[in-house]
């Protein structure tokens, strides 16, 4: 790994986010993590100024996505990042109370790599962040390259 | 009768014998056909004597004559033939013939009146039934003419109805489909907060453990307590004075609570969430093979059939259009109900049985479970109500489902049963369901 893999999180509920990175933190992941509450932000801040997303060409992104965001839902998100050639190779974790086959099938579709549903179980949910963040701390995420 | 004295002959005295037997007959006749004349009647009266007489002198002379005394007979015939009576005879006769005469034109002008009169009348009467005729059929025009508008005003009230129908049906639908939106989102949106409160109650859990554990900690410290070794409970909270366990035990019960209701909470609104699922997923109508179809359902409940001592009976089932997933999940839950609802101690005994009438299909489910109190017939239909001892896990939701699934493929669903005895379950759907019979959805 060149260079720390930095995780950006687009999560609207300050709550699920504050769970989700403790959780995270506790599996031994120390990797930077970046909050954004809304879409907007989050997409100004992942194709970067000039909107080609050329910004982060040299580096590890691994995304955690929300589908519920106030300003639009993660699928447009999802779509633009697994469309734009810089961003396409980072892994994308969507993250949602949502459970409808439909649209986990559908995020499969637009190539979401980790689709996990907040359980209210929180056990559940825990475990499956701490998975996660092994997960993290396992995969080689790979740079954007071209 | 005057030649006869002359002429001796015979033949003269006959003719006046044969008028004489004549003559009363004759003038009563008269009287008769002339009784509706007052004048004719006056006239015979005249005329009756006067020729009586004269028969009278008549036959006076034939009977002289006869005697031989001829001389005399003529002279008395000669005496009386007088022309007054003969004349006074001709004139009242002239009078009475010139009288009929008259009579006879009146009546005859009378006759040809009214024969004109009839003539009129009829053809007056022909007039009116032309007349009539044409009013009537000018009538039954214009009753004909009104029942068209009529008619014509009833297509156009009806296609205004079906207009109206068609509305209200779209109205409804749109307004079911909103119900279902806003179930779907509330009970989407609402998980979303839950999720925080069972990740940050289990938190606080984790914090008590660690508070708790440091005033443990501190208590043994104060007490000059050796440190004890970690056991393999990890529990650290042996040194805990009474009032601090107390304390810790208040606090895992509140935090117990709060997460059992928020378990509880949460399975509800996944409930709401299949239900608004369910209501808004699309129906196929295909043919089915229902005996096959709940042999299948059937053989997923063995395990379970096995551990409460029951047998499933299927009997041979008429097959039907329907939405195959929908009569799944129909079968499936009231198997699985009639499985759960068991008496203890009594074999199961579950029957499925179907018949067809009249382009629909009736099945019944029948166990000898534990029954249901009349009283609760209709409430376990309805959503989170549950009926009897609640010595069953559940939620109240399969019954409800079912209801809603079968009414939304235009049937209808009815219990009957006898609490200690058991229970059956009636279900009638269309033999042949179509679309275009949808019934209405959750709502």
């Amino acid at each position: 790994m060149g260079n720390p893999v930095k995780i950006i999180m687009v999560e609207d509920d300050e709550g699920h986010a504050r769970l989700i990175e403790r959780n995270i933190r506790r599996s031994g992941v120390n990797n930077d993590i970046m909050p954004f509450t809304n879409g907007t932000e989050a997409l100004n801040f992942l194709l970067g100024a000039d909107g080609t997303g050329a910004a982060h060409k040299d580096q590890a992104l691994l995304i955690l996505l929300d589908l519920n965001l106030p300003d639009m839902t993660g699928i447009d998100i999802l779509k633009q990042v697994k469309e734009n050639s810089y961003l396409k190779y980072a892994p994308v974790v969507v993250l949602t109370t949502t459970d409808d086959a439909e649209e986990i099938k559908r995020c499969y579709a637009l190539g979401c790599n980790v689709y996990i549903t907040k359980p209210v179980n929180y056990e559940n949910f825990a475990n499956a962040i701490r998975q996660l963040g092994l997960f993290f701390s396992v995969i080689q995420v790979p740079q954007a390259k071209a | 009768m005057r030649g006869y004295p002359h002429t001796r002959e015979n033949h003269y005295r006959h003719d006046f014998e044969e008028a004489d037997q004549q003559i009363v007959p004759t003038l009563t006749k008269l009287r008769t056909l002339t009784s509706d004349s007052a004048l004719q009647q006056r006239n015979l009266d005249i005329i009756r004597p006067l020729t009586i007489q004269r028969f009278e002198i008549f036959r006076k002379a034939v009977a002289t004559a006869q005697a031989g005394q001829w001389d005399e007979a003529r002279k008395l015939l000669i005496e009386t033939s007088a022309e007054d009576v003969m004349g006074q005879i001709r004139d009242v006769a002239g009078a009475m013939r010139a009288e009929e005469d008259r009579l006879f034109r009146l009546r005859r002008q009378a006759a040809d009146d009214s024969q004109s009169l009839s003539a009129i009348v009829t053809i007056a009467g022909s007039a009116l039934i032309v007349v009539l005729a044409g009013f009537s059929i000018f009538l039954v025009r214009q009753s004909s003419r009104a029942r068209n508008d009529a008619e014509q005003k009833l297509r156009d009230a009806n296609l205004d109805l079906e207009a109206a129908v068609d509305e209200r049906t779209a109205d409804l639908r749109e307004a079911n489909q909103e119900i279902q939106r806003f179930a779907y989102i509330v009970s989407h949106d609402l998980r979303s907060p839950l999720v925080n409160i069972m990740g940050f109650t289990s938190e606080l859990e984790e914090l008590r453990d660690d508070i708790f554990g440091r005033i443990a900690r501190y208590s043994r410290a104060a007490a000059a307590l050796p440190e004890p070794l970690p056991d393999s409970d990890g529990n650290q909270e042996s040194g805990l004075t009474e009032e601090d366990k107390q304390l810790s035990e208040d606090f895992t019960e509140a935090l117990g609570f709060i997460k059992s209701s928020i378990g509880k909470m949460d399975r509800l609104i996944g409930a709401i969430l299949n239900l608004t699922r369910e209501g808004r997923r699309e129906f196929d109508p295909v043919q089915i093979e229902t005996r096959a179809l709940i042999e299948e359902i059937v053989g997923t409940v063995a395990h379970q059939a096995s551990e409460a001592n029951a047998q499933i009976r299927v009997e041979p089932l008429p097959d039907i259009v329907s939405d195959r997933l929908s009569l799944e999940q129909i079968f499936s839950n009231l198997i699985e109900n009639a499985l759960k609802y068991l008496r203890p101690g009594v074999p199961g005994d579950i029957a499925i049985k179907g018949r067809n009438k009249l382009g629909f299909v009736i099945f019944d489910i029948t166990d000898n479970g534990r029954g249901i109190d009349p009283k609760d017939h209709q409430r376990i239909f309805e959503l989170f109500r549950r009926a009897g001892v609640q010595d069953k896990p559940g939620q109240g939701i399969g019954l409800a489902h079912v209801r809603a699934l079968v009414r939304r493929m235009g049937g209808t669903i009815t219990v009957s049963s006898e609490p200690g005895k058991g229970s059956t379950f009636t279900i009638t759907l269309p033999a042949r369901w179509t679309m275009s019979r949808q019934g209405k959805s959750y709502g």
